[in-house]
């Protein structure tokens, strides 16, 4: 039983490990983008593994999921925006080119 | 308990090796797909652990999120198709060294930690969405109505950020900033 | 068993729009010809294009396939007729809608086309649209059945139809179903005259046939959700529930059918105005109205 848990965590922990790789190794807004979203996708699988095998009668679990999707899809449109702004201003959203956005 | 297991595992790997794939392909809109299947497979595993309403939600939010990110992808990115062969990344050392320890930190304490009893039985699905609606309209108030009003300020921000300046030229006639 | 009976009655659904459909376009009423016409793409050479995306490129018919038999799989014929009765049932059609966006971006980008490419992309903004608008007149429904499971939302239209109790929730989600199958005046992706095809386009043989059968059963799949959510699923008088569930299915395919070919083809800039500056605030005004008359009307 605590195995199924275990499978579940791991998951997690391993899609996180890669969202942060990709989140730090990337250079362009959209792919660290989706390094974001792989890090909230493994925190997403151990809410829910959290609640159902551990807590299945709080709701809290279920609702801090919703929480975590409703954040993935706000921060993608206000992300989207700011890269429709930065690529009109200087024609790309290379990280590697932002050097007058530091400080 | 053994077919959960299983099913988790299969979907797990199917999540992890597409979430590899992201990063592997120098197609754009292969990357932007395989992080669209590895949500679903994502969505998949929520599916079953008998959460299906966080399962089916997330099947279907992630469908049109990362397909809005395929075409930002081809927007922005110099070389969509992939076929040129660069390389985009950068600080690689670095980057890999944390996620191993970001992963790594997760799996020992996914693996040494205690984590007592484990509930064989879930509540039904109808009474899950039942008693999720209750939560959210009752003690949970507050979040909903914060992450709605969250929601439309960051609608209005995106649109406000995203529209192009509108400037008025020295005529007094509007001229678009390009 | 149950399965079977399910998927028979959702192919040989298609085949019959198809073959209203060829009477519509060509006056004569052949009931052969689809079949026929599908053995003879079979034997048609496959044709693929210089450098595609293989993966997309195969991947995109069938991905439409199975998304039109998954949309079907949880909407019920008659009270024991249906594959996998979900609990979140009426939301799960709309996540296996959302995987025709996806069908066909790898059908648009695949190929290495443009007309294709601008045929994938064009359907993007009306599935984003058009998804939005089908899922709010669901929320109504599933409002006045007090359930999201299909059978039940069937069950809360014993008395009373959703067609009358909830008729501008119907409106919008007929406009959009057309728009989510892409049929005409909605069919910017494979826009005939405009786009040479669109997504169409770089198809041949067994790849095509999978293709147009993947649109019918699609269209069959909106049509069942459509009588299943609004037009009272299998309740009926004398005919058995099976039969009622069945004419009214055809019932309004063939109305879509029908309905696209008086129409022009509305321009995407239109398409997306009117869905989200009017269908979007009409379909939020439905969700109060029919909330206020949940709770007024005993």
């Amino acid at each position: 039983m605590t195995a199924v848990l275990i499978v579940a965590l791991l998951t997690g922990a391993i899609l996180f490990g890669i969202g942060v790789y990709g989140a730090l190794s990337q250079t362009n807004l959209v792919m660290i983008m989706m390094g974001v979203e792989l890090m909230l996708a493994g925190a997403m699988v151990n809410l829910v593994a959290f609640w159902r095998f551990l807590h299945p009668k709080s709701y809290s679990g279920q609702m801090f999921v919703l929480v975590v999707m409703t954040v993935m899809a706000v921060e993608m449109a206000v992300g989207f925006g700011v890269a429709i702004a930065r690529f009109r201003a200087i024609g790309s959203v290379e990280m590697e080119e932002a050097e007058d956005l530091k400080g | 308990m053994g077919a959960q297991a299983f099913f988790l595992a299969v979907f797990g790997l199917a999540a992890i090796g597409f979430g590899v794939a992201v990063f592997r392909t120098s197609s754009m809109v292969r990357s932007a797909l395989a992080l669209l299947f590895s949500q679903t497979a994502v969505g998949c595993m929520f599916l079953v652990m008998q959460t299906e309403f966080l399962g089916v939600l997330q099947i279907m939010m992630m469908a049109t999120e990362m397909s809005i990110m395929a075409i930002f992808m081809v927007m922005f990115m110099m070389d969509p198709g992939g076929l040129g062969g660069m390389d985009m990344t950068h600080q690689k050392r670095f980057s890999i060294g944390a996620g191993v320890v970001a992963a790594g930190a997760a799996i020992a304490v996914a693996l040494l930690a205690d984590w007592g009893p484990v509930t064989v039985q879930a509540p039904a699905a109808a009474m899950q969405t039942r008693e999720l609606g209750h939560e959210l309209l009752g003690r949970s108030m507050l979040i909903f109505e914060t992450a709605g009003v969250t929601i439309l300020t960051a609608m209005i921000a995106a649109t406000a950020v995203a529209i192009p300046v509108q400037r008025l030229a020295d005529n007094g006639d509007k001229e678009v900033s390009e | 068993m149950t399965v079977a009976i399910v998927l028979l009655t959702l192919f040989g659904s298609a085949w019959l729009l198809a073959v209203i459909e060829g009477w519509t376009v060509t006056g004569r009423l052949q009931p052969a010809a689809p079949l026929l016409s599908g053995l003879a793409h079979l034997g048609r050479e496959s044709i693929v294009p210089r450098s595609p995306d293989r993966v997309f490129f195969e991947a995109a018919p069938v991905l439409l396939l199975v998304v039109a038999v998954l949309g079907a799989a949880v909407l019920p014929l008659a009270p024991d007729l249906v594959i996998a009765d979900l609990g979140t049932g009426a939301l799960f059609i709309n996540a296996a809608l959302a995987y025709v966006l996806v069908a066909l971006i790898m059908a648009g980008w695949g190929p290495n086309g443009a007309y294709a490419m601008i045929g994938g992309w064009r359907f993007l903004g009306q599935l984003i649209a058009y998804s939005m608008l089908i899922v709010m007149p669901i929320t109504a429904v599933a409002m006045r059945a007090e359930s999201l499971v299909n059978t039940a939302i069937v069950g809360s239209q014993a008395d009373l139809w959703n067609i009358v109790y909830q008729p501008l929730g119907f409106v919008l989600f007929y406009i959009a179903a057309m728009a989510l199958a892409f049929r005409s005046p909605f069919d910017l992706p494979t826009a005939e005259g405009e786009l040479a095809g669109g997504v169409d386009a770089e198809y041949t043989g067994v790849r095509l046939a999978v293709l147009r059968l993947a649109r019918l059963t699609l269209v069959v799949t909106l049509a069942a959700a459509t009588t299943v959510f609004y037009l009272g699923g299998w309740h009926g008088p004398l005919l058995p529930p099976w039969a009622w569930s069945l004419i009214k299915t055809l019932a309004v395919a063939v109305s879509m059918l029908l309905a696209g070919g008086y129409l022009p083809r509305i321009r995407e800039a239109d398409l997306m105005r009117w869905c989200w500056t009017l269908g979007i605030p009409l379909a939020l005004l439905n969700i109060v109205i029919v909330g206020l008359l949940i709770l007024v009307v005993p």
